[in-house]
Formats: structure tokens, sequence, C-alpha cells
């Protein structure tokens, strides 16, 4: 496209340039490897020109133009650089380190400082003007940042982050003058506001006014000059977002996403508190030797031959006498598709194990069973359609607990695009904007889907007369609503009929239900919308782990019941997140005749009926391909670091463990493994 | 002609930009070879009697009316005039008593320490008294070089100091800049 655009000719500290048409003087320095400093400036946020830092002479005027904010214009002259234009930005500067409290010594963000790095370019060795002194406040009351008023200088990124990429908006300017800062809601703390922690506006500030509480003490994170960056991806949740880990000395010391102005990724690049902080989060000590309880209940080290040789030993065992319907392997979800595929493989083709699934497996079975409605296989509505949807239900979703980044693409449809957004069952996820809420308890979801579906099927049938009650026959379905909600329960058939692309949003309330039948309802729902092209279903389910989407499809779900687990004699547990169990997937695991687990972590919660405990890498620790929440994508991540020193890698392990128990798998090599994983996951069809 | 006549002084601060000096290690000989150290923090020199001074050196903060003084009495008898470090240049980690009142900093340092017992705040005519806040000492005299670092590192000072002595007004390139 850009060839088409208009050009003009401009000159620039003598050279002469061609750059389009509309840009600004700042983005054709850049686009010539002219540089301009900025401040208040950030690629991926709107232009501001606040901070007066990149101030260019324009066509000799004797006033200094921001070169954010000014269009190229034809035959313009643009100095970038000379006495005048440093002298005004350092003045400039030095009023930003006499305004506050910017003490390079005692700020845990020194040395990773724009506003730093613009005093060391513009050698400003000392300030001619005196400290103001003034006081600010500051906010700690979250758990992963610490707003420092005191070093904040004004820039606005926070704020223009906090609206345009989070959508969010509780980020805003507080106060006038010498008093002004940058405040959440009405004067509210970090706590008691409406943020959702993303931490967006942390990456973005220059200065330490936003700080991470992880890995802040300079003597544990040490000199940026010796981080290493690692790009990855995040695997916590299925979106699969693209990460830059700065690693130190064997720590993560922060995770940034990849911020961005073009929409390739409607989210443009954002984390969400998952992958920006809990990943940085320390659950305990790691696991790094096996564990064996003995007799008395205590745990004592053992070692890796002799731990990985009982496992074998007490499955082998406990097959043999009671055969392989006794044994069972739980997966989570949080594991990638090798290793998934790699414990599979040991436990159902070694083992014979009875039952082989994942700790999520039980809420495929409702979806399975209504993937097979049409026929025809049907595509999973992908999660990037969001910013397409002109009507979004959630149906006992909370996206903010799942998947943190779509309540975001939710809330910015809704403030953006204005569409309607309707919420059944859990309202945490969204502010108080959404059009249509109904917030009904758990159970009673599925007669809220079922009445949904009805009114639907009736509106349909006239559409010509719009309905404005429900009509007699179905009164009883929405009869658990309130009065009012059933006005609005019926705008709400009215927006999703009157829609073209309406998107709904399953999540677990609806999926973890006994019977399937609100699950089949809710895509019915769907397809009576029709199919997006490529047979897209118009819905999509907000799976409990980061990757239930691989794991389902590689068989790794619930097909055994209630009866398979009276059978249960012993088995093995693989781990990937230290929330695994957070679950209580494990709960009635208690009477066991073994219990081996694989862990990155010791489980706490099965230190009274576990019986070995083997390390593991965590995700970030090893290469794996995980897939995308909607089954769409595969992405591989990297290995942001080093296990800790003697923990052997899952390859590894399982390996051992199926040499002990006399299977042979058919991988190579982990890449053979990977590829054929990803095959499967791709292969996949319902049955 | 003789050598140059050097003195530096020790304010509010903790030494370390003396220290960092000290750092030169062999070179340091070289260096003093060239001048006539007349005061420094080892002198120890009670009456600040400076004689004229080709370059005076103040690490530190002006923290209290006995900087305060000396600061002046130095600048009056040098010729050029150095700021040594974060502290004598932006006021440094000593600012952080400037945003709590004066009174409330001695009390917390001589009676509320938590290993203090029976502490009071020492008043004597021979201490001199705390500002109210810790100032640069650009804030109290006019300074002709600075030197930030918290500490420059021993080649900063190195270089700002030879170039002095040869007769330059050293400007330091932004790779030895710095604030931490």
């Amino acid at each position: 496209m850009e060839a088409e655009r208009k050009t003009v000719k401009i000159t620039m500290d003598e050279k002469e340039l061609v750059v389009p048409d509309g840009i600004t003087i700042l983005e054709a320095a850049q686009r010539n490897n002219i540089h301009i400093p900025t401040l208040c400036h950030h690629p991926a946020l709107s232009n501001w020109g606040g901070c007066r830092m990149c101030v260019v002479e324009v066509d000799g005027s004797p006033k200094l133009a921001a070169s954010c904010v000014l269009p190229v214009r034809e035959g313009m002259e643009v100095v970038t650089t000379n006495e005048r234009i440093v002298a005004s930005r350092r003045t400039v500067l030095e009023f930003l380190f006499a305004e506050r409290n910017h003490n390079c010594m005692f700020c845990p963000q020194s040395g990773d400082c724009e506003l730093q790095k613009l005093a060391y370019e513009l050698g400003m060795d000392h300030l001619t003007v005196s400290f103001s002194f003034n006081s600010f406040p500051t906010d700690v009351t979250s758990e992963h940042m610490i707003i420092d008023h005191n070093r904040c200088i004004l820039c606005g990124r926070c704020v223009r982050a906090c609206a345009e990429i989070a959508g969010t908006y509780v980020l805003s300017f507080h106060n006038r003058g010498p008093r002004n800062l940058v405040g959440l809601d009405l004067h509210a703390s970090r706590e008691e506001s409406t943020c959702y922690g993303c931490g967006v506006c942390l990456q973005v500030c220059p200065t330490g006014a936003i700080t991470n509480r992880y890995r802040t003490h300079y003597a544990v994170k040490g000199h940026v000059k010796d981080w290493k960056a690692k790009e990855s991806l995040c695997p916590e949740c299925g979106l699969l977002c693209p990460t830059t880990s700065h690693v130190h000395d064997h720590m993560v010391i922060k995770v940034e996403g990849k911020l961005s102005a073009d929409k390739e990724r409607p989210d443009r690049g954002q984390l969400c508190y998952k992958g920006r902080f809990e990943t940085l989060k320390s659950e305990g000590k790691r696991l790094v030797q096996p564990m064996v309880r003995e007799k008395d209940g205590t745990w004592k080290e053992e070692t890796w031959d002799h731990a990985l040789a009982l496992v074998a030993e007490r499955l082998k065992s406990i097959r043999r006498a009671k055969g392989g319907e006794a044994l069972f392997g739980l997966a989570s979800g949080s594991l990638s598709n090798e290793e998934l595929l790699l414990f599979r493989d040991l436990m159902a083709k070694g083992c014979s194990a009875g039952y082989v699934g994942s700790f999520d497996g039980h809420h495929f079975k409702a979806v399975s069973k209504a993937w097979e409605l049409k026929g025809e296989p049907l595509k999973e509505a992908s999660w990037k359609m969001i910013p397409e949807a002109d009507f979004i239900l959630l149906l006992g979703a909370n996206p903010y607990k799942t998947q943190p980044i779509l309540s975001t693409l939710v809330r910015r449809s809704i403030l953006e695009r204005g569409i309607p957004v309707a919420l059944a069952g859990d309202m945490e996820c969204m502010p108080p904007f959404a059009a249509f809420q109904f917030p009904v308890k758990d159970e009673k979801l599925p007669l809220l889907i079922k009445a949904f579906r009805a009114e639907v099927t009736a509106a349909g049938k006239k559409i010509s007369q719009k309905s404005k009650r429900p009509s007699q026959s179905r009164e009883g379905a929405v009869a658990g609503l309130a009065k009012g909600a059933k006005k609005s329960f019926m705008e709400m058939v009215a927006a999703f009929v009157h829609s073209t692309h309406p998107l709904i949003l399953v999540g677990e309330a609806v999926t973890g239900l006994k019977s399937p039948s609100a699950f089949q309802d809710a895509v019915k729902l769907a397809l009576s919308k029709g199919l997006d092209s490529g047979n897209v279903l118009r819905l999509m389910v907000l799976k409990p782990y980061g990757n239930s989407a691989g794991a389902w499809k590689l068989g790794l779900s619930s097909n055994g019941g209630s009866k398979a687990k009276d059978l249960w004699k012993g088995g093995l547990l693989c781990l990937g997140h230290p929330k695994d169990l957070d679950s209580g997937v494990a709960a009635d695991l208690g009477n066991l005749d073994f219990l081996g687990v694989i862990s990155p972590y010791f489980p706490e919660t099965l230190a009274h009926c576990a019986h070995v405990v083997i390390p593991k890498p965590l995700g970030m620790e090893s290469h794996g391909s995980y897939t995308s929440l909607d089954g769409w994508e595969t992405g591989y991540t990297e290995k942001v670091l080093d296990p800790p020193e003697g923990v052997k890698d899952s390859w590894e392990t399982l390996n051992i463990l199926a040499d002990q128990i006399g299977f042979r798998h058919k991988f190579k090599t982990w890449e053979d493994l990977s590829k054929k994983a990803v095959k499967a996951i791709k292969s996949w069809r319902p049955a | 002609m003789g050598a140059p006549k050097v003195a530096t002084v020790w304010f509010e601060a903790c030494s370390g930009c003396h220290m960092s000096f000290l750092d030169l290690d062999e070179d340091l000989v070289s260096i003093l070879s060239k001048v006539e150290l007349t005061f420094s923090p080892i002198t120890d020199f009670k009456d600040y009697a400076f004689p004229e001074l080709d370059v005076g050196i103040i690490e530190g903060g002006i923290g209290n009316e006995e900087h305060w003084e000396v600061a002046h009495k130095l600048r009056k008898h040098c010729k050029i005039l150095v700021a040594w470090g974060d502290c004598a240049v932006f006021g440094g980690v000593n600012t952080l008593r400037n945003w709590i009142p004066k009174a409330e900093v001695l009390r917390r340092g001589y009676v509320e320490t938590e290993s203090t017992v029976n502490g009071v705040i020492p008043i004597h005519e021979e201490l001199p008294p705390l500002l109210d806040k810790v100032l640069p000492v650009n804030q109290v005299v006019q300074v002709d070089v600075h030197v930030p670092g918290c500490p420059p590192s021993p080649e900063v000072l190195a270089y700002s100091l030879v170039s002095i002595l040869q007769g330059r007004t050293p400007i330091l390139p932004n790779e030895m800049l710095h604030f931490d």
C-alpha cells in the first residue's frame, strides 16, 4: 500500500529524503536512521507531544517544534541537532530531574531507565536549577507493582497504554499544576481500583515511577548490560502471547510483551498479570532430587536411578496383580504437547493403564459431544475473531481468570466499537458496562441457555414482528429472572438475532457441568447463526489450562468415569505448573497402593498420599510446543532458563521410565516427538 | 612555578569518591607526583586555612553549617572547584532526608534507632548544626567541573583531574556519565 501513497521531499540535517506524506518528522527520521531523542513517545501508543525532548528546528523557525506530532510537508527543512536544540532538550530534562525525586542511586530502576539514559546522552552532568523537594505519595498496595509518584515525569505513556492497549481506562491525570499526578479511578489505590493488574503501564513507564515488585533489588537483578533477552511465548493460557524474557544469573528478571501499534495481533502484544508476573513468583523451593516417602511418613531424598526404578517397579507390580485397569495416568494441561504425548504413550501403551487423562479432561466431555452435532467436522472459533464480532455472549465464562487478554479484547470491543456484550453467570470479569447482565448461579445457566435458544428460535419464526415479551409457552424457562431482567433478556435475544457476527464464549461453569446438554444448547445457539467461513462455529471454549487444547486433542481427555476411579490402585501424575493442584483434581487420590508424582515443586497437598516424587523442569526451562486456545495454531516456546542443576528433563525421565517398564516408543528425538505431537493435534477430528 | 596546589574536602557523603580515587593504584603515584596536595580528609586540619589553590575538590553535599562555611572558603581560595560524585553534584543519597523535617530526622537518628537506649540529640557549640536540607554544592557556591557518579570510577576521576591539570575544562563523554 505504501508504494501507492503520495511521497514528499524534505531535507533533514542537509540530507534530501523522500518520505511518505502524512508521517511525522520523527517517523521520517527513524526510517532514515537519524536519531532524535524521545521520552513521552512510544511506538505502540498514540502521539502525545508532551515532553519536548524530540524538538527540532523546522524551516529556521525561532520556535522549536515537537517532531513526534508534526507531519512532514513538501519542501520542509528540518535540523535535528544543533547547539540551540540540545540546550533546549537539556533544559527540559533538567526541569524534569529537578521537579521530583530522580536520584538514581536510590531508585530500583537505575540502569534500566530512559530518563537516565537521556541525561547521559545529552551530557547532563549537573542541574543548573534547584530541586523542588516536593513530596508525592507512593502506592504499594498491589502485589505486583509499585507506583512512586515521586519518580513520575507525567509523560502519560501509562495513561495512554491503559486506555489504548489494555482498554481499561483506569489511569488518568489527577490534580493540576505542580500537584498533577497519574491516578487510578477517582483517587483510588491500586488495590481498591478497577485495575486488572496487566502491567502494561509498568512496561511503558520510562522511569522508576511504576516498578515491578519482583527482582527489584540491584543485588538480584545485576547490571542491565549483563542481561540476556530471550524471545519466547507465554504458555500460561493458550493465547501464546510473544514475550521477551530478560534473564540474568539463572533468573528471569522481567517478562515483557511485544507491544506494537499494528494490529497483526488484536491484543497488540499486551501481556496479562499471569504472563508478566506469575512466572516471576517463587512458588517455594524447587525440587532437585527425587524424594521417597518412608514407612513412617517422612520424606527422604533418593537417587534418580533408585527412584525411577521404584516407580517402574510399583506400576508393574500393580499391573501384574490387578491388571492395567487398576492404573491411571493424569497429566496437567499446562504441559507441552511433547510431554503430554510422551506421558500418554508411556501410561497407555507402556503400562496399559485403564485411564489416561488430563486434569481438565472432564470439560472436554461436553465439548467433544457437541462437536459431533453437525455431522461434519466443525472448527472452534478463534479468539482473534473478537475484534470483528458484533455481539459477544459470555456464558459462565470468566476470561479474566482463564485468558485475561480476552477480557481486554471484549472490553475494548465495548468501548471502542460499542458492540453489545451479554454476560451470564460470572460477573467478575467485566466492569458494569456490558449491555446485558444475568448474574445467575452456575446451576441456573443451563436453564438460561435453553431459554435463550428457545427465544431465538421463536424470534426467527416471526422475524418480521419484534417480540417484546417472552411468549407464554416459554415463560417458565425465563421464570428465574427478575422482572426487569426479563425485558433485558428479550433485548439480548433481539441483539443476538440481529447480529451478523456473534461470538459465544463458553467457560468452565458450563463445560464443567455434569450434563453436557447445556453446552450442546450453546453450540446449537451458535449454529442458529450459521457457520463462519471455513466451517467455523461462532463459539469458543475458554479452557482451564494453558495447553488444554493440545491435551484434549492428544486424547488426554476424560473418557473414564467414577466407575473407573473405583478400580484405581496406582498411578502417575505429571504436573507442569505449581498451581496445577489448586483445582482439587487430586482430592480423591488418598487411598492408593502407589502414587508417583513428576513435578517441578514438591506437591505439598499430596505429601500424605504420594509415594515417590520426581523433579522436572518448568515450562520455561525446556523447548516445547503448545496448542493455542482455539486449536488453530502451534506455538514453540524457547528454553528461557536452564533447569536447576541435577534435574533431568522430561524426555530423559520418561524415557528411563519407559525402559524400566519395558516399553519402546516410536520417537527418536525430542524434535521427532515434537513433529509427531503437532501432527497428531492438527489431524484431530471429532470422533 | 611549583606544582599545582590541590585540596580535597569531604562533606556529607560516604567517602566513596575518595576511595574510588585511591583505587587508581599505581596511577595515583604519577598523578600525585604532578601536584602538591595541601589538604585532604587524611590531613584532618580543623582550621581549613587553605593556601591559594589551583584545584579545590569537594566530595559530598552541603549538609551542615560547617560544610557551608568551608565550601565558601574553598571557593574563595581555589581557581577551579570540582564537585566529586553524586552527593556533591546532586545531593545524592543524603537528600533522602530532604523530604522529612529536620527535627524528625534527628530524632529518628539519635533517639528512635532500634539499637539506641536513652538516646539524646547531640547539641554542642563545637558541633555544626544540620541544615534544613542537604544541597548540591552548586546551589551554594559556583562549581566549575561536575563529575557525577556514585562513586565516579577511578578512571573518570583521573580523566577529569588530569584534564584540569593540563589546562582544559573536562566535559565528560557520555559513556563516563553515571548517576549510580
